[in-house]
């Protein structure tokens, strides 16, 4: 199957299993707006009855920076409580994924919450697992392989006699970080993949197959994987300059960029699942 | 041969430019004409860019200014403070850290300055007696940044000393903005140079701290500079003459100002050296000077600018910013002009620093260095803020120099000021600065903008807890609290007085502070002495309170609450000799009558009660002001003297107050919370609403990411 052929599919397979998204969804939505809260409620606390509230601006620096100092005392507190409620949602997401790749790999069977509840269930102690080793590459490549790059770079970094090499390593060094997790993030989804596709119960032979899989087809896989990345970044862009244009005053202005913020969300979900799904169409169409 | 060169140029350069010792040759030189200042320096300074060494000669004519009989001279041997970890610096510099290293150079990277030779004219040589002293107490002991000379015989008042020092120095690399990185050098702070003598109290002559900068007198320079030959030049002063040595390969410039207090040069054979006129003329229109003399209340000759010969030493990698760093370069040339008088030099240097030579953003008489990237930001105000700031130095430390180590508020606050004002002038607001990996993120995304005041005002409201503006500098708790309270408090004190004194007074007196005290040393009293006379008030208490003290400065509304008034109170009345129980069933029946008689909309007793948070408190009759808002659209302004912590103000009106607002002009722009500053019955805005879907909108990004790690 070729690179377009696969994510076309996968949207395909998106599109009729969307009910995926409405669960992850309103997963992400509730769990945002309990860890929200605290924040909201120092924004209420501050500005409701002020004039400041009239006028304020989302990074308005006059009221950021003295809220930020007026309550600096509890910001440690709400940053920890986010920080724990990101990793509890990180886990979270560990489990969701058996639902994720579990329906969208069941081409004939539906995307209903308890058929999607009950893959989440099925797969959680392997993707559990999978995840633990995910961890290990992703501190290999951060830290020794960067460690590594940042060492070669260095030296031509200190040696350099205008600013632009300095800045063109550092921009390298940041590309090539993110290249190295783009791949590593690849090899973590096509063993999800083959852990579902193939009925693998061990995790490490569901590596295997997947290193086997990419070995024989990683360029047309990668290519698959960056389009995506991609596709992200210009929706990222066309979601921006939009909500750029949401701006004025009345009630309407406010309500359109609270959908269209909303829409960018469902829009990262659903590429989060076309991943998975393009993938997964790209690893049957070459069975192991 | 480059030795030979410069005793060469020694003996040439004394007996032209100095002119010969006076007879006797000993310390009795004649004083200085009239006007002159009590100092002159001629050195000869020869760069050696392999060794990275400074090999120099130095004269020095003092003139005891003072009735105090002077047996000693000290000394400042900046250069010393990054010799070693004993130095002041480095032991402040691993404190502020905390690290034992912290700070400090790598090896073979240390720099130091030597005194091999130092005589009075007559030939006794003082070398003998010099010794280091720790002026600044004995916990400063193993520093060498301050040396102390003993003259054979006091200095009598009036009479001068004729000083011949010989030094060598090696070039740090890179630390306090001086030094160098590859063939590039960045010299600042390098030669010996006299502490200032303050009647009665001796040589103010502090050692070389982490969190200071300095002080010195006003001088007469003549400075010899030899670089090899290819070397593009960039100095303090005037450039009178330059001469090629051929079989040396090297060429020597030489350069003079007067009434000056500091010496600066850069050499590097990658700038890139561009001249320009600021012609005061096509600059300034002759409307800007009306309203600028009418404002000042000065005739026009005096607001007048002269032209100015601009110089660019830019890095070619910054080729494109040309215009940039000249556009900013004029409107400050013209604003501070404007306001504080005219540039009195023919000559400003402005230099792009070299690469990591770490000497960006600093300020020296007549040169200052400024600093960009190669990816410049378009709606951010730089490289232009570390330009309107470095040339306004020329001003608040050039020009009216305070004690930097003492008052370094005095220079860096009212700089900061200053540039606030220039750049809104020239530019507006500029957005917020950010980058990403070198690349600014207004390319990419619609930032703020801002005014200078306005960061100035976050960053300085909570710097009260540590210190006072005024503390002296190496004595504030941390870098964070010098740095806050020096330049973003003071600035933010100076915006408030602005605010509250207002046209014309507020233009009247820092024009009337920076002309009286050019040339001039002038501290905080002296500052407050030009604020009671031109204001003609006494403004002390804001000085003692703000300046001097560590009290947080917050007044607000703590409620706004509207009852209505009953039409016939309830208990018992005794009346014409009878008595009457209002019960609530009569009220309630008279009230309902009231109503349907048509008696108007009844009366509402509104209570805005003030609040005086902070613990700083007004004083000298400055009072703040109230507004209080009704339904039918009426006004009511009250006045607070703001002594006790809260007042109640009471109405009674015919509508319900909407809102109540302390301060509505924003006089008071230290205030530390502006959010409690009104209150108004009624929900959320909608900025407040839009202000919350988006951080719920970030916090569901957080979380999504968060999740893609999965």
């Amino acid at each position: 199957m070729g690179v377009i052929k696969a994510i076309l599919a996968g949207m395909g397979t998106t599109i009729r299993k969307a009910r995926i998204l409405v669960i992850l969804y309103v997963v992400n939505l509730v769990f945002a707006v309990i860890a929200a809260v605290p924040l909201l409620a120092l924004v209420r606390a501050d500005l409701e009855h002020s004039f400041l509230g009239a006028s304020v601006r989302p990074l308005d620096p006059m009221w950021l920076g003295e809220a930020v100092l007026e309550h600096q005392e509890a910001l440690p507190a709400i940053a920890a409580s986010l920080a724990v409620f990101g990793l509890f949602y990180l886990a979270l997401h560990v489990f969701l994924y058996g639902g994720i790749v579990g329906r969208l790999l069941d081409r004939e069977g539906p995307a209903t919450l308890p058929a999607f509840a009950g893959d989440c269930g099925r797969y959680v102690w392997r993707f559990a697992r999978l995840f633990a080793i995910a961890l290990v590459f992703y501190v290999l490549t951060l830290g020794v392989v960067m460690g590594l790059v940042s060492a070669l770079f260095r030296p031509l970094s200190e040696s350099a006699v205008t600013e632009w090499l300095p800045f063109i390593l550092s921009n390298l060094h940041l590309l090539i970080a993110l290249l190295l997790l783009s791949i590593v993030h690849m090899v973590v989804d096509y063993t999800r993949i083959a852990v579902v596709a193939d009925a693998e119960r061990k995790v490490l032979k569901a590596l295997r197959h997947a290193l086997t899989f990419l070995k024989k087809r990683f360029w047309r896989a990668w290519a698959i994987y960056l389009l995506i990345v991609l596709g992200t970044i210009v929706g990222a862009v066309v979601f921006y300059t939009v909500l750029g244009l949401l701006g004025g005053p009345g009630v309407a202005p406010l309500a359109a960029g609270l959908v269209w913020m909303q829409a960018y969300i469902l829009f990262r979900i659903w590429i989060r699942t076309l991943f998975v799904a393009a993938q997964a169409e790209f690893y049957r169409s070459h069975p192991y | 041969m480059r030795a030979t060169g410069l005793s060469a140029c020694l003996l040439l350069g004394v007996s032209l430019v100095l002119g010969p010792p006076a007879a006797g040759g000993g310390q009795a030189e004649s004083p200085p004409p009239a006007g002159a200042p009590g100092l002159r320096y001629e050195i000869w300074i020869e760069l050696d860019p392999d060794g990275k060494m400074l090999l120099g000669k130095e004269e020095i004519i003092w003139t005891n200014p003072t009735q105090d009989a002077v047996p000693d001279m000290l000394l400042h041997l900046y250069w010393n403070a990054f010799k070693n970890e004993a130095s002041v610096y480095m032991r402040e510099n691993a404190a502020e850290t905390g690290l034992l290293r912290g700070g400090s150079p790598e090896d073979g990277e240390w720099g130091w300055i030597d005194v091999t030779d130092i005589r009075l004219a007559d030939g006794s040589d003082l070398r003998p007696a010099l010794t280091f002293v720790t002026p600044d107490g004995p916990e400063t002991e193993g520093d060498q940044t301050v040396a102390r000379i003993l003259f054979p015989a006091p200095v009598q008042p009036g009479e001068s000393v004729h000083l011949r020092l010989e030094f060598k120095s090696k070039i740090p690399r890179t630390v306090a903005r001086s030094g160098y990185y590859r063939d590039s050098f960045f010299i600042g702070q390098w030669y010996p140079k006299p502490g200032v003598y303050e009647e009665g109290k001796g040589w103010n002559c502090h050692a070389y701290h982490l969190n200071s900068e300095f002080f010195a007198d006003f001088a007469d320079f003549v400075v010899h500079i030899t670089v090899p030959t290819g070397f593009v030049l960039g100095s303090s002063g005037k450039a009178a003459e330059t001469r090629t040595d051929q079989a040396a390969g090297t060429t020597t410039t030489t350069y003079r100002q007067a009434m000056v207090h500091d010496f600066a040069w850069t050499a590097s054979p990658r700038y890139l050296k561009i001249e320009r006129d600021f012609v005061a003329d096509r600059e300034v229109t002759a409307k800007e000077y009306d309203e600028a003399a009418a404002l000042l209340g000065l005739p026009l000759e005096e607001v007048r600018l002269p032209d100015v010969k601009m110089t660019l030493l830019i890095a070619p990698e910054h080729k494109g910013q040309i215009e940039r760093h000249f556009r900013a370069l004029r409107a400050a040339i013209k604003f501070y002009g404007l306001w504080y008088g005219p540039y009195p030099y023919e000559t400003v240097t402005m230099v792009d620093p070299p690469f990591r030579t770490g000497s960006g953003g600093m300020e020296y008489p007549t040169l200052f260095t400024a600093g960009t990237s190669v990816l410049p930001s378009r709606n951010v105000l730089s490289p232009e803020g570390v330009i309107v700031h470095e040339f306004g130095h020329g001003y608040w430390y050039g020009l009216v120099a305070s004690n930097e180590f003492e008052a370094a508020w005095l220079d860096e606050g009212f700089n900061t000021y200053s540039t606030g004002r220039v750049l809104a002038a020239a530019y507006g607001p500029g957005a917020l600065s950010a980058r990403f990996k070198g690349w600014p993120l207004d390319w990419f995304l619609r930032l703020p903008k801002i005014f200078d005041f306005e960061t100035d005002r976050v960053a300085a409201i909570n710097v009260v807890r540590y210190d006072p503006v005024t503390a002296w500098s190496w004595k504030f708790y941390d870098r964070m609290s010098y740095g806050a309270n020096v330049y973003m408090r003071a600035a933010t004190l100076l915006n408030t007085l602005e605010r509250l004194l207002g046209e014309p007074a507020w233009p009247r007196i820092m024009r009337t502070y920076a002309t009286r005290y050019r040339f001039r040393h002038p501290t905080k009293a002296d500052f407050a002495a030009v604020v009671n006379e031109i204001a003609g008030r006494d403004m002390t208490w804001f000085f003692d309170e703000l300046f001097e003290g560590t009290r947080s400065f917050d007044y607000g509304v703590a409620s706004v609450a509207s009852v209505k008034v009953p039409v016939q109170r309830r208990g018992v009345f005794d009346a014409g000799g009878a008595r009457e129980e209002w019960t609530t069933e009569k009220v309630e029946a008279f009230e309902a009558a009231a109503a349907e008689a048509g008696d108007g909309p009844g009366r509402y007793r509104t209570t805005v009660v003030l609040r005086r948070y902070g613990e700083a408190r007004l004083g000298g009759g400055d009072r703040v002001e109230a507004v209080v808002r009704f339904e039918d659209g009426t006004v009511e302004t009250r006045t607070w003297d703001g002594q006790g912590r809260w007042a109640r103000l009471e109405f009674v009106k015919p509508a319900r107050a909407v809102s109540a607002q302390i301060d509505p002009r924003g006089v008071w722009l230290i205030d530390e919370d502006l959010a409690n500053n009104s209150r108004r019955v009624g929900g959320l805005r909608r900025n407040t609403v839009k202000l919350m879907t988006q951080l719920l909108f970030a916090v569901q990004c957080v979380l999504h990411f968060f999740g893609s790690w999965s």
